[in-house]
């Protein structure tokens, strides 16, 4: 075990590395930098005070060296300066994190919510009616944009309301009631996909349990339905619920970026496109390696979880 | 015993009346009262659509730096905030008290205020203004240099400053420029502090102005307050501004009409969903003006096709300005010339030259002519011109190409369209790396040398097209230095008119602004630019 | 159906795609009764394809079938609502919006097919030839997909698409780099699995070359997993064509692809003209719809084992 937990981290360090490289990279390559975006807001290019700023910056340097510097600073704890605001990188992409994360929290919890009594309801009345229609919304619920589940939301709620939740960030310390009411319907744009396959995955797994012949046995000794599908079968619909929990994490956040943007949240994902368009390379590259982190970490964490829960894996 | 019948009646009902009236009398004057004279106190919500690139106004060119800073900073002279248009009748004094001009022109004396004191407790004194002025001309010997200085050409005239006293301020210049004034205006010129360093600029405001940076969340809101100590007594009335950063315009609107903000943002040109907000409350006032902000079609003279002042001519009639405005600007942009059209515009073209300009009036006829040029040099249907129109990645942009596009293609010109990502656009149109290019131009001032230096001068880097007349430029400096208003106003519109039919930079139209704010926001008035009126100093709100 | 009597020793599935290295001498007329089979055992799936060739042929007929051309404006009938003459009203430049929808379909379509199919050939041929070598070779390959698949989906399209610049085949290219993994493992768990069967032994031991085992025998068995693969990741696709082109990033004018339709332009006008923001979404999330709907029952088909390895 502490073996394979080893490999496991020093692969997932190695794979850190090489998705730094491919950031960096790919950053470099796309056309334009930092100073051609603050010209650009400046609204016109000085040929030679660009070339000054750029070595002022150490952007002449060729990639190789960068390259180098930017490890020797990580490594000594130093996230470098966010080339667009002059400030330093963590201290620009910290307050964001909270919002991100709990947006993510909050879309899982949804999704867990929507999804998993839905997919009891599925698999306990298999290829009934019931079935069919939470199959077909959910799919249908799996197909829509995100972003246009949040424009058709907002739409809604300021035509049929006329109404908006709260214009800045509200924390849940200063007050968790207009920070619920503000993070409730990106929660809903973004957890609606992810139900639908958390819904998916305990319907298939119930499925399998319930043909079992423990369960069978149960019944036949009179147990209640509900009694047991909770005790037994659930029990073990909650691996791959769980696990599908660990990779849907991850995938969430290429979805918050969207959601974000068309809730006006100051989240960490809108924060990553924006650095993007400004070739903000130290805020790139460091968001990109933490969600990379996050990411790993997830899947590490879940296979970890799987070997510790599943007896057959622990005794292997 | 209570009174009965009639007469107690009668009584009652004389009671009532006068009871009224007497409360009428009461209530009036306070009503009146209230209304008319400024309450200080509240915060006011403004918002804008994008953070500021940085803080410091004179390395930016964007409203977005511009509108939240400016009641952080003071000019030497401002126009009025409370009139709507932008003259020299309507200069008043900010820092300076009293100025003059003398040496035949070529000599402006400013006497500023004692005793003012910037947001750190230090004086303020010429000093800072030759500092600033220094600095912004890039002057030989300057004390410092601006990362990046996109004003400079405008005091290019400025032969020295000279500070006999802490007093009094000279600008000497090379030769008489009435326009030097006006451009010491705008909201681009603050004066700054000669002893905090530039670099600190950009992340805080260190003014002299009616409020100080009091927070800046990054990406969120920018928070000012009162300036206890501020130059004028009585002066701000609001206790300080927060400007929420919103990137979605719906919900910029949405809050707007919720009552979450105050006031929308200047230059967003959106007038159908103005008019939405307006129609769905009737009481919040809805303020068109205009914005000194055009949109343009660059035609890059140093490529061959168009040096055929044909092709040059047929494009221009191709774009049918009404469409623009419809199409492009959802109504809400005018029709006119390289300077700001009137009535908004003291420069701009009167309607009988308006019309001579080519793709204004009957777009039919324009056509026709634009196919028979076409044809006239060598183009028709079997030999369609091939053209590539370049912009910037954003909607509107990449719409407004889309509508140019189907102009042209209604002409038989046939035009592919070129998506350029914001960071590059500027290097792109700096190196003349494009063939015809979608643009829009806002400038300070409507003052013809702010806007003709830049843009129409032989070699002036923001002259994109590379267009070059030295006789143009000699008239344009003729104009320049003429004192006399009815003659040099007379010399711009016939520079205007020549500029236009030779295409030297397409000029689809004027944006037009629609100002929402809510009735409780006093002294707000928008100005004909969108640049200008940002100090917020006596603005109050009636709550 | 015991054991196929057409001298494929596979282990018996229940699906008839497979083992198409025997039975190419040839039955076309059962592919029909195949099909038609599967259109009785899972209507859904049946539905769902039905949806995809409908919005096939749209994209394929645009010309005949659209009203109006997608690209001219129309300055004085901005935004309104559908009418006779404009069936699904008209958008901010005064652009039919049902041409424009048809058209449309061709690019979202066409993008997301070529992105699909780049993506997934090219992972599958990385997972193909990795699972099969196996050793240091497999390892490597591995990590480097551990890496594409670390970065969000839509993370990685987006620098990506900043990189190259946006223009049609850049596009297509940004799209696909993240679906490379994705069909890597997929299709590399499938070969592990028919790696070690008795009939692959057989054919190393009569001295076949690796290469031709790996194509002419263990290839055709991922057709099955493939076919379900594609199905599913041509949904994905579209909806990050539609993410991209929403930012800004994706597909370039002239080209009216749904995603561009839902740009940040049409959500400001979208509280007064909500058709131009329901139509297009509607569009995205039907053609989406019929993918999960097909893939769905691609899956149910070609091997229930399949469902677990492919969450």
């Amino acid at each position: 075990m502490r073996t394979y937990l080893l490999t496991r981290l020093l692969i997932g360090l190695l794979t850190l590395v090489g998705m730094s490289l491919v950031i960096f990279v790919l950053m470099r390559i796309a056309p334009g930098d930092i100073v051609d975006m603050i010209f650009a807001s400046a609204g016109y290019v000085d040929p030679a005070a660009k070339a000054e700023i750029t070595k002022e910056i150490g952007l002449d340097q060729p990639i190789a060296v960068q390259y180098g510097r930017w490890l020797r600073d990580l490594v000594q704890g130093d996230l470098g300066k966010s080339y667009r605001y002059d400030l330093p990188a963590w201290q620009v992409i910290r307050p964001r994190i909270p919002i991100s994360l709990e947006l993510a929290l909050l879309s899982m919890a949804v999704a867990v919510a929507l999804g998993v009594p839905a997919g009891v309801l599925s698999a306990v009345r298999q290829d009934r009616s019931i079935d069919y229609l939470i199959r077909i919304l959910s799919l249908a619920g799996l197909s829509m944009p995100s972003f246009w589940l949040g424009m058709v939301i907002i739409l809604s709620l300021v035509w049929l309301l006329g109404w908006i939740p709260s214009l800045t960030y509200v924390s849940p310390l200063e007050d968790w009631k207009a920070n619920l009411l503000q993070f409730l319907f990106p929660a809903l744009a973004v957890g609606l996909r992810s139900s639908a396959l958390i819904m998916r995955i305990t319907r298939s797994a119930l499925l399998e349990v319930l043909r079992e012949d423990y369960i069978r046995t149960a019944y036949a000794k009179g147990q209640r339905e509900w009694v047991v599908i909770w005790r037994h079968a659930l029990r073990n619909a909650f691996l791959p619920v769980l696990t599908l929990l660990g990779i849907e994490f991850a995938f969430l956040i290429g979805g918050l970026v969207v959601t974000e943007t068309v809730f006006n949240l100051p989240g960490v994902a809108r924060f990553l496109v924006e650095a993007i368009l400004w070739r903000d390379y130290p805020v790139v590259q460091n968001l990109v390696m933490f969600i990379a982190i996050i990411v790993i970490g997830m899947n590490l964490a879940v296979d970890l979880l799987y070997g510790w829960l599943d007896p057959r894996v622990r005794h292997a | 015993m209570r009174p009965t019948g009639e007469r107690a009646d009668a009584a009652r009902i004389w009671l009532a009346v006068w009871g009224a009236l007497l409360g009428l009398l009461i209530w009036a004057p306070a009503a009146w009262a209230g209304s008319a004279s400024p309450k200080p106190g509240g915060i006011l919500s403004a918002t804008q659509s994008d953070p500021p690139p940085s803080l410091s106004i004179h390395e930016e060119g964007t409203v977005a730096t511009v509108w939240p800073m400016m009641p952080c900073y003071n000019n030497l002279v401002l126009f009025d905030p409370l009139k709507r248009a932008e003259n020299e009748q309507t200069l008043i004094g900010e820092l300076a008290e009293s100025w003059r001009w003398d040496d035949g022109g070529k000599a402006l004396t400013f006497r500023l205020r004692k005793g003012v004191k910037w947001h750190d407790g230090q004086l303020f004194s010429a000093q800072d203004v030759k500092y600033t002025f220094d600095v912004v001309r890039e002057a030989p010997g300057a004390p410092a240099k601006l990362r990046v200085n996109p004003r400079k050409l405008w005091y290019e005239n400025i032969a020295a400053i000279e500070t006999p006293d802490p007093g009094t301020v000279v600008f000497r210049l090379s030769r008489p420029q009435p326009s030097l004034l006006l451009m010491l205006a705008a909201g681009y010129s603050p004066i700054y502090p000669a002893h905090v360093p530039l670099a600190e600029l950009r992340t805080k405001c260190v003014g002299t102005g009616p409020f100080k940076l009091k927070e800046y969340r990054l990406g969120e809101y920018i928070d000012l307050v009162k300036n206890p100590d501020y130059m004028i007594k009585g002066r701000p009335y609001l206790d300080g501004i927060r400007y929420v950063i919103i990137k979605e315009r719906s919900t910029r609107y949405a809050a707007l009409q919720a009552g979450r903000l105050d006031i929308s943002y200047p230059l967003e040109l959106a007038k159908t969903i103005a008019q939405g907000v307006k129609q769905a409350v009737p009481q919040i006032v809805l303020i068109e003006s205009s914005t000194n902000l055009n949109d343009n079609l660059l035609l890059n003279f140093k490529r061959p096709i168009f040096a055929d002042a044909r092709v040059r001519r047929a494009i221009n009639l191709a774009i049918d300005r009404k469409g623009y405005v419809q199409a492009g600007r959802q109504g809400g942009a005018t029709v006119g010339g390289v300077m700001l059209p009137k009535p908004s515009g003291a420069w701009g073209l009167g309607e009988k030259d308006l019309v001579k300009l080519p793709g204004v009036g009957d777009a039919t006829k324009n056509r026709a002519e634009a196919k028979q040029l076409l044809a006239a040099a060598g183009y028709g249907p079997g030999k369609p011109l091939k053209l590539a129109v370049s912009t910037r990645a954003s909607s509107f942009f990449v719409d407004l190409a889309s509508f140019i596009i189907d102009q042209l293609k209604q002409v038989g010109i046939e035009a592919s369209l070129e998506q350029v990502e914001m960071g590059v656009w500027h290097a792109k149109l700096t190196r003349r790396d494009y063939e015809m290019a979608v643009n829009n131009t806002g400038m300070g001032p409507d003052d013809p040398d702010a806007n003709l230096y830049e843009n129409y001068k032989c070699g002036s880097p923001r002259n994109y097209s590379d267009y070059c007349n030295p006789e143009v430029d000699r008239l344009i400096d003729v104009q320049s230095q003429t004192v006399d208003l009815a003659k040099r106003q007379k010399l711009v519109q016939e520079l205007d008119v020549r500029l236009q039919l030779e295409g030297a930079r397409i000029i689809l139209g004027w944006a037009q602004e629609y100002f929402l704010m809510w009735p409780y926001v006093k002294n707000l008035v928008p100005h004909q630019s969108a640049y200008n009126y940002g100090r917020m100093q006596e603005v109050w709100l009636d709550k | 159906m015991a054991g196929s009597t057409r001298g494929c020793d596979m282990p018996e599935r229940s699906g008839a795609f497979v083992c198409a290295s025997a039975r190419r001498a040839g039955d076309r007329a059962s592919v029909l009764r195949r099909i038609l089979r599967f259109c009785r055992a899972k209507p859904l799936g049946a539905a769902g394809g039905a949806i995809i060739l409908t919005m096939l042929f749209m994209a394929l007929g645009a010309e005949e079938l659209a009203t109006h051309d997608p690209v001219r404006t129309e300055p004085a009938r901005t935004l309104d609502p559908p009418s006779a003459q404009h069936w699904l009203g008209t958008d901010y430049l005064g652009r039919d919006i049902y041409s424009r929808l048809v058209y449309g379909a061709r690019v979202s379509l066409a993008v997301g097919l070529a992105s699909t199919l780049l993506g997934s050939v090219l992972g599958g041929v990385i997972g193909l030839l990795s699972g099969y070598a196996g050793g240091s070779a497999d390892l490597v390959a591995q990590r480097f997909m551990d890496i594409l698949q670390g970065l969000p989906l839509l993370v990685l399209a987006l620098v990506m698409s900043a990189a190259l610049g946006p223009s049609v085949p850049n596009v297509v290219v940004a799209i696909s780099v993240p679906i490379i993994p994705r069909a890597a493992r997929i299709i590399r768990s499938s070969v592990l699995a028919i790696r070690e069967s008795p009939y692959i032994e057989a054919a190393r031991s009569l001295g076949v070359r690796h290469l031709r085992i790996a194509f002419r025998h263990i290839l055709p068995n991922t057709i099955g997993p493939f076919m379900v693969l594609t199905t599913a990741q041509l949904g994905s696709a579209i909806l990050v064509e539609a993410a991209l082109s929403f930012l800004g990033l994706g597909v370039p004018e002239p080209f009216p692809s749904w995603g561009r339709m839902l740009s940040i332009s049409a959500a400001e006008y979208a509280h007064k003209a909500p058709w131009i923001v329901l139509f297009p979404g509607a569009a995205i999330s039907l053609a989406v719809f019929g993918t999960n709907l097909l893939g769905d029952a691609l899956r149910d088909v070609l091997d229930p084992r399949l469902r677990q390895r492919m969450s």
